[in-house]
């Protein structure tokens, strides 16, 4: 008796219903199975890695906090991995838009102006597609990869960041310590409320959710871009043009990771030093994948990652693991999600009695 | 309707007259350990920064034994993260907070605040809050010492420097050990090179044997590893520890290590909050209040070296002499300190120059 691995002939639906949910209980039994075998009661471990962190508006808070930036980045992501474009150097981009907004922020002649946000989101979204701008001019004209491109202008971004702070942007009063001086009110996005952190920058990512949802799913181009994606030679014979297709998806990227930074700067952060990101930039890659290049799923997958994150800081908190047992947690649930997509598109049949 | 005894009642008043009688807040606080959580940039070690502030935590256990509950959250290295994590300690009842990086910095300084009645604590902070305070420790002392035992001992004159990163309290430690091993050897120079990693052991090897490969013969990394101090000794140099006694990994080419020791502070600041007379303070101490300390010099230093070095840390620790006297000119030959003067604690805090005979650049 033997097993073969075959495509299925049409995605199944039953399994893209069943995949998600069938991952979650196989990562709880597995977690629960983990931290019994470590000697933690599982049931107290899983109430503070999923419920705890849900319980109190400050939880919420910090969880939209964390979402809005893996969100908007892989709502832009996922326009060009749709039609095969792929930007891994979201990282790079956020990077320099954060540059860019708060240089905006901190040597604008007038800081008490109402003028000055609306600024630095334009600088931000500027400054990312400018990054993306690179590796789309070099893949449309001399067909260089992208990945390499983008993944590389990620060391560039944060060696260029270092010597600003380290350099001409050091803060003058901070004992020559990396890092610039702090943003003027007025360069700050406000919170909602004084106590939480979430600040009024997840408007600007719940636009772009909406926004990424027609362009992929309403509009003629979003349509083009996937026919790209999905079989390049039909796409030219219709008429489509290729190079199209990595503009759009290679700025969409860079604008989304760059209003991401700009939003990192003039939010949680408040200020540059040489580590602006904790990795949304290859985080968002996850989220889009995860959510199925799609802007419910998006949410629902940057909702999950942030989640994660911060049940793993919970379990630290209040039960004393340690942080390595929270991230194999993480990780697990990471594969299973992956692993069960695998069941939508392909199956696993016996195949005849001989051999 | 309720209806209550007179043997209720009774039972009920002696409750009463008893919590009358001990104070009801300090039931309380015999039955609820003081809490106090500690947040480290870098995750947990053996050796280095992040083992001597958990030693500090040990010394608190010690003290207090169950009177305390700690938690020691490792790895957070991001603003953002570390902003959350203060506040949820704050709000989960810890009394006392230490933050242990001055990358953490700016996030404690927004949470202490919110948390009047918290006592916050950073190691390296430069900002002061009425209830955030600052320990740090004078490096360049016992870097001073441990260049004059390199001075003393290095056939070359050239010592080779491998720093985390270029901030002051990595640049003053490196001046401070060319300094010391110029007093024994006016001849003497140094070699640097910027990791910008703390923890980085790949990069660290290749450093050091570069430094090795330009003829420095004694090497100190202010890093998280024993990776120069390893490297070195593999290759028969000598070399300079720092944070911990990092003898371990070279026996018999460590020569002495300048290493911190913060139990001080930690016991300090619990006993503060725990009698209710904590203050913000900024401290900062060196050899004489034990904050830095040299570990045993190597038995291959000569008697006679040994005896001076000895006298050298007394002497810096009662302030006769001052590492960074005058004349000191920097790299470019600017002079910085005029001689019979002494760089000012504010401008030892904020060093950003290399003293004359380093090699390198704060990048």
């Amino acid at each position: 008796m033997r097993f073969t691995i075959e495509q299925r002939p049409e995605p199944s639906a039953v399994m893209r219903v069943v995949a998600p949910v069938a991952a979650i209980a196989l990562t709880l039994v597995v977690g629960a199975g983990l931290f019994a075998a470590l000697g933690h009661n599982p049931v107290a471990m899983l109430d503070a890695f999923f419920i705890a962190p849900l319980n109190s508006l400050n939880g919420l808070s910090e969880l939209l906090l964390k979402a809005s930036p893996l969100i908007l980045i892989a709502c832009g992501l996922a326009v060009g991995f749709r039609a095969n474009v792929w930007n891994i150097g979201a990282e790079g981009q956020l990077i320099m838009g954060a540059i860019a907004a708060t240089g905006v922020g901190l040597f604008y002649p007038n800081p008490d102006s109402v003028l000055l946000l609306p600024l630095m989101f334009l600088a931000g979204m500027a400054a990312g597609m400018a990054w993306a701008a690179i590796p789309a001019f070099l893949r449309a004209r001399m067909n260089t990869s992208e990945i390499l491109v983008t993944l590389m202008l990620t060391y560039v971004a944060t060696l260029f960041l270092s010597w600003l702070v380290h350099g001409p942007w050091r803060d003058p009063a901070g004992f020559n310590y990396p890092q610039t001086a702090m943003l003027p009110p007025y360069a700050l996005f406000a919170p909602f409320d004084d106590a939480y952190r979430v600040n009024h920058s997840v408007f600007i990512t719940a636009v772009a959710v909406v926004v990424m949802w027609i362009f992929t799913d309403r509009s003629f181009l979003g349509y083009k871009m996937a026919v790209a994606g999905a079989a390049p030679l039909a796409a030219r014979y219709a008429g489509f043009r290729e190079s199209a297709a990595i503009w759009i998806g290679l700025l969409a990227g860079g604008a989304a990771a760059g209003v991401a930074g700009m939003a990192e700067a003039a939010g949680p952060l408040g200020q540059l030093s040489p580590n602006v990101s904790p990795g949304y930039g290859f985080a968002a890659i996850i989220v889009a994948f995860v959510g199925r290049l799609n802007a419910f799923g998006i949410v629902l997958a940057g909702l999950l990652m942030s989640l994660l994150f911060l049940g793993g800081e919970t379990v630290q908190v209040s039960l004393g693991l340690p942080s390595a047992l929270t991230r194999v947690f993480q990780g697990v649930l990471l594969f299973f999600l992956l692993a069960a997509d695998f069941f939508i598109f392909y199956r696993i049949r016996r195949v005849g009695g001989q051999n | 309707m309720i209806k209550t005894t007179r043997r209720q009642f009774l039972k009920y008043g002696a409750v009463g007259a008893a919590i009358g009688a001990t104070g009801f807040p300090s039931i309380l606080r015999a039955a609820e350990p003081l809490k106090i959580g500690q947040v480290n940039a870098s995750p947990a070690a053996e050796i280095g920064w992040a083992k001597q502030h958990a030693l500090g935590i040990d010394a608190i256990k010690a003290e207090f034994g169950d009177k305390v509950a700690v938690t020691v959250i490792d790895n957070i290295f991001m603003p953002q993260d570390a902003e959350r994590v203060f506040r949820e300690l704050a709000s989960a009842g810890n009394k006392l907070i230490f933050g242990t990086s001055f990358s953490l910095g700016t996030p404690m300084q927004k949470v202490a605040p919110r948390f009047p009645k918290v006592a916050f604590e950073h190691c390296s902070g430069i900002v002061h809050l009425p209830n955030l305070g600052t320990f740090e420790a004078k490096y360049y002392e016992g870097a001073y010492v441990a260049g004059a035992a390199a001075g003393y001992m290095s056939k070359a004159g050239k010592i080779g420097f491998v720093g985390g990163f270029p901030i002051p309290d990595i640049v003053g430690p490196a001046n401070a050990i060319l300094l010391g091993a110029q007093s024994v050897n006016p001849k003497a120079t140094c070699n640097v090179v910027f990791l910008n990693s703390w923890y980085d052991p790949g990069k660290e090897k290749e450093a050091a044997l570069a430094l090795l490969s330009q003829g420095c013969d004694v090497v100190c990394g202010m890093t998280d590893t024993g990776t120069c101090v390893q490297v070195a000794g593999e290759k028969g140099a000598w070399s300079i520890g720092y944070a911990s006694d990092l003898a371990k990994f070279a026996p018999e080419f460590h020569l002495t290590a300048f290493m911190m020791d913060w139990t001080s502070d930690y016991v300090r600041a619990a006993k503060g909050v725990a009698d209710g007379t904590w203050k913000s303070e900024e401290r900062w101490d060196g050899l004489k209040a034990g904050v830095v300390k040299l570990a045993p010099f190597n038995k291959k230093i000569p008697a006679e070296a040994q005896a001076k070095l000895v006298q050298l840390e007394a002497d810096i620790g009662s302030g006769k002499v001052h590492p960074y006297a005058g004349e000191i000119k920097d790299q470019d030959g600017k002079v910085r300190v005029p001689a019979g003067a002494m760089l000012s604690d504010k401008d030892i805090r904020a060093t950003n120059w290399l003293v004359a005979g380093m090699s390198g650049k704060l990048a």
